[in-house]
């Protein structure tokens, strides 16, 4: 079997850039910690920006499969490639002044940054189970060690032990499912196994499926799944929080949707209960436990657990205009969460504080940070003209077109609720009187430009998705099940 | 042809002149408050250079050039049936290029107008500019919307703009918030074409639930050019609702029966947002969207005469205010209103495109007269006529070019006003629209009445403001009578002309006020003028010149002048002691027929207050709160109870991971 090498390249050069960013950090002089972290920094974002670039101008104009249909690069692959570097590219943007503060050693940072990245990538390519297991693996191991890696923090430290344990069971728990579906179908790859799954109701495929989709709901975080989320979300550096919140899931949920679109080809509508109980609980509890949180981090970590419900409500329409939604939510979603983190990161960093009742007078410390965060948090809870009514607008459509009227009205009930939360953030920084008189927090180029950007996007989004609407639209073509449509 | 990107600076360039006056807010850069005006300026001269272009290119071989519309969101899935995509872009075509051309070009003017006329009292707080920023970032603003409602090429982008033109009037109304009255006034327009707005919005949801029947065709059911392509196809019915729906949002913004109270206040802005605001653009729009949607109207008599009727009451009506007014801006407001009107009636004659000349003609002399009221303010420092008088003394300009603006607005021959007022009536007589023919004459017999007392308070604004005596301008006016703001102008009257950035405004709409009549639609060929330019520009239509009903309406507009002069001589142009009946009469018109009375007293007061809004009060606290205190109840208590699983132990999450395989095999037997 031949295989055409150039279209792995972006994914090769990511995996040399990853080891650049090592080596810079290395041979750089050790006696500058500041210059060398800023350095290695623009190492990685500039690499980031460049394989994506090539990866957008080297694209196949229609899907092609290289070992026997285990990696696909097609339009869904590249446009949540793009989003991945994107996210990466922001995260390392986010996170220098943090880095240069808080961690010792830039280059694993960074380094591993790029290659949970790569992991993110393979996971949304990949077409096969195994192929997506080591994606998968790829992509946690990196989060694991990042998530511990402010060393003499016992939160730090804690986390990644959970995290590792938990990591562990689960995947146990998904290898289980992958080896008993491959014991009575004979076959690992998606679009080989599709015709097994659609009509065999063995209970080695049942249980085989639900430990699978077990494996995915841990990484997902959905409820019962979830309980690791929130202290890993605390203990982690705060930039590793975004990262694990915003590509981590997305690239899950890119596995997921296309393992979904490609092993049915519409008749697979057995486990739609199963899926939508999970949506429903699991954006009933990130949403009811969110109410009570103090600290912004726990917030955001159960806000990121709802919203996994929002977008789950989308994949259990299980049709195209349903796969669009997702897409779409969890672009305008990486926007508005990356916003949010970006304040908190900086605060985290200027100030050293975490608690919500922190960021009373921010409005006057820094109007920016305030503006962006006030747009990404009436974003999450679903207002007009941000990302997040519009993408929730078409998850919920989705649902009820699919039959699905309950989950949608839940789904709205919730989204009313997190209302609550969302604006008691908005109310510390805009109308609570701080403690002590606020001190001007001045923003760095990066930072501030990182900040105006993501505003952007977040509002772009939502004022006029239509372009981002073709290109989901697209993407979510080349899958099996959707291709041919609109 | 023009580029896509260029119409698309129509909209643009003000937008941007008005974001970069608004820097001057900024406490930093409030030394260039002064630059911010000639900014403003700038931006819409290069609008309405753009839209000349525009104009220039409709004007060509392909006259209708609608542009790409873009995906701006979909609705369902557009492959399948009932889905459909929101779609914006442009729409120029001889309709909307002929407005922009005037939106633009009248905003200019007004603009250059206001850097005189906002420039404030020397030693007032702030500086001479300080009012500048706010004030010309609003102008901008308001001009961008409006240019963008006439070029929608969507309904619902349409909506935006219409709701964006809503907020912006505003805002300029309530410029002087400090005001009580003005920031009456200001809630009161917003509120009262909200109303109109309502039935706007059903209008579109009507649209959305039909929308089946566009679909079957292959159209959109919210692009207007293909709105107006089904609009034959269509079942009975859903073109009246539509259009009915679309009516009332026009009668609101264009102050139209019964929804007029809100203009006549609106007079509490600066002199020029009344000038822009109530001469070419927000009222205009009322007019604009029924001609757009025209070939909807056509489809149901029953709108059709429902316009006529509106606009022929209006007129009346209105008229009948604007004699007893004393304040001229108030006299103007009505005039407007009347005016509108008009232009309704010829909609609803189905005569669009005369509608459309009215409403040129009607912009260049309304504006006119608008800022000959400001420049008699500047020098009088009141607007009530009854302390005005020998005012062309010391102001000669502006005394002749309201004298060009009155006798245009009256419809005298060959000033504009006589032909375009002309056409309308001709076509009312004519009654071979798709409305009724008893309507027709109707609203003709209306029309004419209305000619009549147009002539007599056009005249008695013009003798009162300008002939007999002084009678000592704002140091005459009862002290009682002044707000703070006025009381601090007191004594300040100086008897001269306004400076030259205020004449020069003036004079060129005078001479288009003069002229413009015959130079856009001529009846006949003139020179090198082709019959009807304009009408047959917009869509074809022409009708011949009625030496009958012209020679009627200058009977009756010259019996209303001579009525007025006469009673000039005698001194009771003031209107003040009246025998009966009349002064009952007087009474009933100055209060405005009690509408505003009527609208607070019974139905707001009685009707919603102690009524509708009583029970839903009522409903509010004992079921919706209940309801949402449970929600409140289940969720503070549901998180504390959640959350208790939150225990940090990492056995009970992995027990988790194994529950949730459970949970899931037994909702797959459930599901089987």
């Amino acid at each position: 079997m031949r295989v055409d090498f150039s279209l792995l390249l972006p994914e090769m050069l990511l995996a040399g850039l990853g080891f650049l960013v090592l080596i810079v950090d290395l041979v750089l002089p050790q006696e500058r910690p500041e210059r060398r972290n800023k350095a290695v920094a623009a190492v990685a974002v500039a690499g980031m920006a460049a394989v994506a670039a090539m990866a957008l101008a080297t694209a196949p104009d229609r899907t092609e499969s290289v070992y026997g249909g285990l990696l696909f690069i097609d339009a869904y692959a590249l446009l949540f490639k793009t989003l991945f570097l994107g996210v990466g590219i922001a995260v390392v943007l986010m996170s220098v002044e943090y880095v240069g503060r808080v961690i010792r050693h830039p280059g694993e940072f960074y380094g591993l940054i790029v290659f949970a990245v790569l992991g993110a990538n393979l996971m949304a390519s990949a077409g096969e189970l195994l192929t997506a297991y080591i994606a998968l693996e790829l992509l946690s191991f990196c989060l694991f060690v990042l998530v511990g890696l402010t060393r003499g923090d016992r939160r730090s430290a804690e986390a990644s032990t959970k995290y590792i344990l938990l990591g562990a069971i689960s995947s146990a728990v998904l290898l289980y499912g992958i080896s008993l579906l491959y014991g009575t179908m004979g076959t690992t790859v998606f679009r080989e196994m599709g015709p097994g799954l659609a009509i065999n109701f063995s209970p080695t495929v049942i249980v085989g499926f639900a430990m699978l989709l077990a494996g995915i709901g841990f990484k997902l975080a959905l409820v019962p799944f979830h309980l690791w989320a929130p202290d890993v979300y605390e203990g982690a550096p705060t930039p590793i929080t975004a990262l694990v919140a915003v590509l981590s899931k997305a690239a899950t949920f890119a596995l997921l949707l296309r393992f979904l679109a490609e092993v049915s080809t519409g008749r697979f509508d057995q486990w739609q209960l199963a899926l939508a109980v999970l949506a429903a609980a699991t954006m009933t509890v990130g949403t009811l436990t969110a109410l009570v949180q103090r600290n912004i981090k726990r917030l955001l970590a159960y806000s990121s657990i709802a919203q996994v419900g929002f977008v789950m409500v989308g994949v259990v329409a299980m049709t195209e205009a349903g796969a669009n939604a997702v897409l779409l939510h969890l672009v305008g979603y990486a926007f508005t969460n990356l916003a949010a983190f970006a304040v908190v990161v900086t605060v985290e960093a200027k100030t050293r504080k975490e608690e919500i009742a922190d960021y009373a007078g921010l409005s006057t410390a820094s109007p920016l940070m305030a503006m962006v965060l006030t747009a990404a948090m009436f974003s999450l809870a679903g207002l007009p003209i941000f990302a997040g009514f519009i993408t929730k607008f078409y998850l919920f459509t989705a649902a009820a077109d699919a039959g699905y009227l309950w989950l949608a009205a839940l789904a709205i009930t919730n989204s009313v609720i997190s209302l609550y939360y969302y604006l008691r953030v908005v109310r510390e920084m805009y109308i609570s009187e701080p403690e002590v008189e606020p001190e001007r927090i001045r923003l760095s180029p990066s930072s501030a430009g990182a900040l105006w950007v993501l505003l952007a996007g977040t509002i772009a989004v939502g004022v006029y998705p239509g372009p981002l609407a073709a290109a989901v639209d697209a993407a979510t073509d080349a899958l099996r099940a959707y291709a041919g449509g609109a | 042809m023009i580029s896509e990107a260029a119409v698309w600076g129509i909209i643009g360039l003000p937008l941007a002149a008005g974001a970069l006056a608004a820097l001057a807010l900024l406490p930093a850069l409030r030394p260039l408050a002064r630059a911010s005006g000639y900014a403003a300026v700038l931006g819409v001269a290069g609008a309405f250079g753009l839209s000349l272009a525009a104009l220039d290119s409709t004007l060509g071989a392909d006259r209708a050039a609608g542009f790409a519309a873009r995906s701006w969101l979909t609705v369902g899935d557009p492959a399948s049936a009932g889905g459909f995509e929101v779609t914006v872009g442009l729409l120029l075509d001889p309709l909307s290029a002929v407005m922009v051309a005037l939106v633009s070009g009248v905003s200019m003017l007004v603009m250059v107008f206001s850097l005189g006329y906002m420039r404030k009292e020397p030693g007032g707080e702030g500086g001479a500019w300080a009012d500048y920023p706010r004030y010309f970032t609003y102008m901008s603003w308001f001009t961008a919307a409006m240019l963008g409602l006439v070029l929608a090429y969507n309904l619902i982008q349409l909506f935006v703009f219409w709701e964006l033109v809503g907020l912006f009037s505003y805002l300029l109304i309530g410029f002087w918030y400090h005001r009580p009255a003005a920031a009456a006034a200001a809630k009161k327009a917003f509120i009262v074409t909200r109303i109109g707005d309502f039935g706007f919005m059903l209008a579109l949801l009507y649209l959305y639930l039909h929308r089946a029947e566009f679909l079957a065709q292959g159209a959109n059911p919210f692009e207007i050019p293909d709105i107006l392509a089904v609009a034959p196809l269509l079942s009975a019915g859903v073109a009246t609702w539509v259009a009915l729906g679309i009516l009332a949002g026009a009668m609101g913004k264009s102050a139209q029966f019964p929804l007029n109270t809100w203009l006549p206040d609106a007079m509490e802005g600066p002199t020029p947002v009344s000038s822009l605001i109530h001469a070419a653009t927000m009222v205009a729009a009322g007019v604009f969207l029924v001609a757009r949607m025209f070939p909807l109207f056509e489809e149901s008599a029953v709108a059709l005469n429902a316009v006529a009727i509106v606009g022929g009451t209006t007129a009346v009506l209105a008229a009948a205010m604007a004699i007893v007014a004393n304040d001229i801006k108030r006299v103007l407001a009505f005039s407007t209103v009347s005016q509108l009107g008009y232009m309704f009636l010829a909609l609803g004659v189905g005569a669009w495109q005369i509608a459309i000349f009215h409403l040129l003609t009607h912009a260049f002399f309304k504006c006119l007269l608008f800022l000959t009221a400001g420049s008699v303010h500047h020098s009088v420092h009141t607007f009530d006529m009854r302390y005005m008088g020998g005012l062309r003394a010391w102001m000669p300009l502006t005394y002749a070019a309201t004298v060009i603006g009155a006798l245009s607005l009256v419809g005298i021959a060959p000033l504009a006003g006589f032909w375009s007022k002309d056409e309308v009536l001709a076509a009312a007589w004519s009654a071979d629209g798709a409305g009724s023919v008893l309507v027709s004459r109707l609203v003709f017999v209306l029309g004419m009445a209305a000619v009549f007392m147009t002539a007599f308070y056009v005249f008695r604004l013009l003798l009162m403001t300008f002939h007999g005596r002084f009678r000592g301008g704002i140091d005459a006016v009862p002290a009682d009578e002044l707000t703070p703001d006025e009381a601090i102008l007191a004594g300040h009257v100086h008897r001269a002309e306004s400076p030259w950035v205020m004449l020069l405004p003036m004079a060129v709409l005078a001479l288009l006020a003069g002229v413009a009549g015959v130079a856009l639609n001529a009846v006949g060929a003139f020179g090198p003028l082709p019959a009807h330019g304009l009408t047959h520009f917009l869509g074809g239509l022409s009708r011949d010149f009625d030496q009958g009903v012209a020679g009627l309406s200058t009977a009756l507009a010259l019996a209303g002048i001579g009525l007025a002069i006469a009673a000039h001589r005698r001194g009771v142009l003031g209107l003040t002691d009246l025998p009966r009946p009349w002064s009952v009469v007087h009474r009933f018109l100055a209060g405005r027929l009690y509408m505003d009375h009527l609208y607070e007293t019974l139905i707001v007061r009685r009707l919603l207050y102690r009524g509708l809004f009583f029970a839903a009060d009522w409903a509010d606290r004992r079921l919706v709160d209940g309801t949402v205190d449970l929600v409140g109840w289940v969720g503070r208590n549901g998180g504390r109870a959640v959350a208790q699983l939150q225990t940090g132990q990492v056995q009970v999450y992995g027990v988790g991971v194994f529950m949730g395989v459970v949970v899931m095999l037994m909702l797959f037997m459930f599901q089987r």
